[in-house]
């Protein structure tokens, strides 16, 4: 694309948006008591910042985030709290047959919030980590077994190889959103999130369950018997899945420190 | 100097029944969050309780609204990258609205955009200027999940906050002038040219980067609710 051959228009200044000041009664305070507002607070998108964006798309190649192959569909839970649970929306790519990368969003539209980033990986190399990192990691076989993770639109038979790999792994989700708790932006320090499991309080909602089905029209309970068969790992360690063997959760504070400087800071 | 590592992900290559497989979902499904993502932005970054560690961050980007935008942060810019972060970028109003702890958290933009650090490689300079004259006026919020410059192969330990570059003197030279060979981009020349930009409407907010101060992600247990008891049975199965 060049630039003689965009029209004129584009080029007058239609991007610069105007300041308005937001009305002194919004906040953006977490409050674990207020129903969530499921808007970001922000003006919507000038014509212009569209322009930018689409040109931006056809001049540039992304390459890394075109290799997505994957969107899968489940529930998290808070490990510090582990009566809020979510719906998660993780798009994968895959660096190797043990290791894939996840961007995990609250929805699959177009306006999803980012909500955080999962890695997971084979049994393989998580019996290879240390004990100190296992903590921080969850299995999968559960959610999978009991037809809680889906591909969305993807046929269970065409899914199957993909699941029985996702049953055998590992995985490790920091969130740094809780737009669940209402946040209309993202506040406070990144959380550890846990998997579903079959015992308390790692049971899922079932609301929660009812809600995701009708939207993808499908019965995750029906998928439990095609997947009966799923292999798991032969012991999941009992590091992973902290909270069941030691009634745990975790959490991240954000402390001052000194900065190790090497020129004046601000 | 801290030297990006490329250590190799430890795990077998992808085999040839997976990759088909997923060239099938890819197909089949609908992928809207990330086709949503427009926009790649080349920057460093520091630690937050340390500024001799300095990380080329890829970042790519999709917008909320006008006032946010939220970013994807990469290693590289190649179809390999390592996915070591995200970033949140609000706009002056709405960074004003966060409460005073919060915006410790954020760091400005202003001195990235102007000194030419900040680059959109492949855009050519009229319209990249348009876009980051808004983007000077912005607070982000970082955080990496992997330290490469660590030499970690695979991403462990606890999230980082992450601080953004605030005045001449503090990046490595060297590695500015590594990734822009790299990526063809002239920063010193970028500088010139963003002399007339702006920052934030009402300057540069005090208690963002840090409020000048270093900050620190430390893990904690946390005991769990008794109305929750966990299971105590040995697991062997799920």
């Amino acid at each position: 694309m060049h630039l003689a051959c965009l029209p004129r228009p584009l080029f007058l200044p239609l991007y610069h948006f105007q300041f308005t000041l937001i009305s002194s009664n919004t906040t953006v305070m977490a409050s674990a008591d207020k129903s969530p507002d499921p808007t970001p607070l922000g003006q919507s998108m000038s014509v212009g910042q569209h322009m930018l964006d689409k040109g931006a798309m056809m001049l540039q190649s992304l390459k890394p985030v075109k290799q997505f192959s994957q969107h899968v569909c489940s529930f998290a839970i808070y490990s510090h709290d582990m009566s809020r649970q979510i719906e998660t929306h993780h798009y994968c790519s895959r660096l190797n047959q043990d290791f894939l990368q996840c961007a995990v969003y609250d929805s699959d539209d177009a306006n999803a919030r980012l909500l955080g980033v999962e890695y997971i990986v084979s049994d393989r190399i998580f019996e290879d980590l240390p004990d100190e990192e296992k903590k921080l990691w969850h299995s999968h076989a559960y959610e999978v077994k009991m037809g809680l993770l889906i591909s969305p639109r993807v046929p269970e038979m065409i899914a199957m190889p993909e699941l029985e790999n996702l049953a055998k792994s590992y995985g490790k989700f920091w969130c740094t959103w809780q737009a669940d708790r209402g946040d209309r932006v993202p506040l406070g320090a990144p959380a550890l999130m846990m998997s579903l499991q079959g015992v308390k309080p790692g049971l899922v909602r079932p609301d929660l369950v009812h809600q995701r089905d009708a939207k993808y029209h499908i019965a995750s309970d029906s998928y439990k018997t095609s997947r009966l068969e799923i292999p798991e790992p032969e012991m999941i360690s009992p590091f992973a899945d902290y909270w069941k063997q030691h009634g745990k959760g975790f959490a991240i504070d954000i402390v001052d420190s000194e900065m190790i400087l090497r020129a004046p800071f601000p | 100097m801290s030297k990006n590592s490329k250590s190799k992900v430890p795990g077998e290559p992808t085999g040839s029944g997976t990759s088909l497989l997923e060239t099938a979902t890819a197909a089949i499904q609908a992928f809207a969050p990330v086709n949503k993502i427009h926009q790649h932005l080349c920057a460093f970054h520091f630690y937050s309780h340390d500024m001799t560690r300095q990380v080329e961050a890829h970042h790519f980007c999709g917008h909320q609204n006008e006032e946010m935008r939220q970013c994807l942060i990469y290693d590289s810019p190649e179809a390999n990258a390592r996915l070591i972060g995200l970033e949140y970028i609000v706009s002056e109003n709405l960074f004003m609205t966060l409460p005073d702890e919060e915006k410790r958290l954020w760091h400005s933009h202003e001195y990235e955009v102007k000194s030419g650090l900040l680059v959109t490689p492949g855009i050519p300079g009229p319209i990249e200027r348009r876009d980051l004259e808004s983007v000077c006026k912005t607070y982000g919020k970082v955080y990496h999940f992997w330290q490469v410059d660590k030499g970690d192969c695979l991403p462990l330990g606890v999230p980082q906050l992450m601080m953004a570059f605030t005045r001449d003197g503090q990046v490595y030279k060297e590695l500015v002038q590594n990734c822009g060979k790299r990526l063809g981009v002239d920063h010193e020349k970028e500088r010139m040219n963003r002399e007339y930009m702006k920052g934030p409407e009402h300057g540069i907010d005090p208690l963002a980067n840090g409020g000048g101060k270093g900050l620190k992600t430390v893990l904690r247990e946390v005991h769990l609710p008794k109305n929750q008891p966990p299971s105590s049975a040995t697991r062997v199965f799920v």
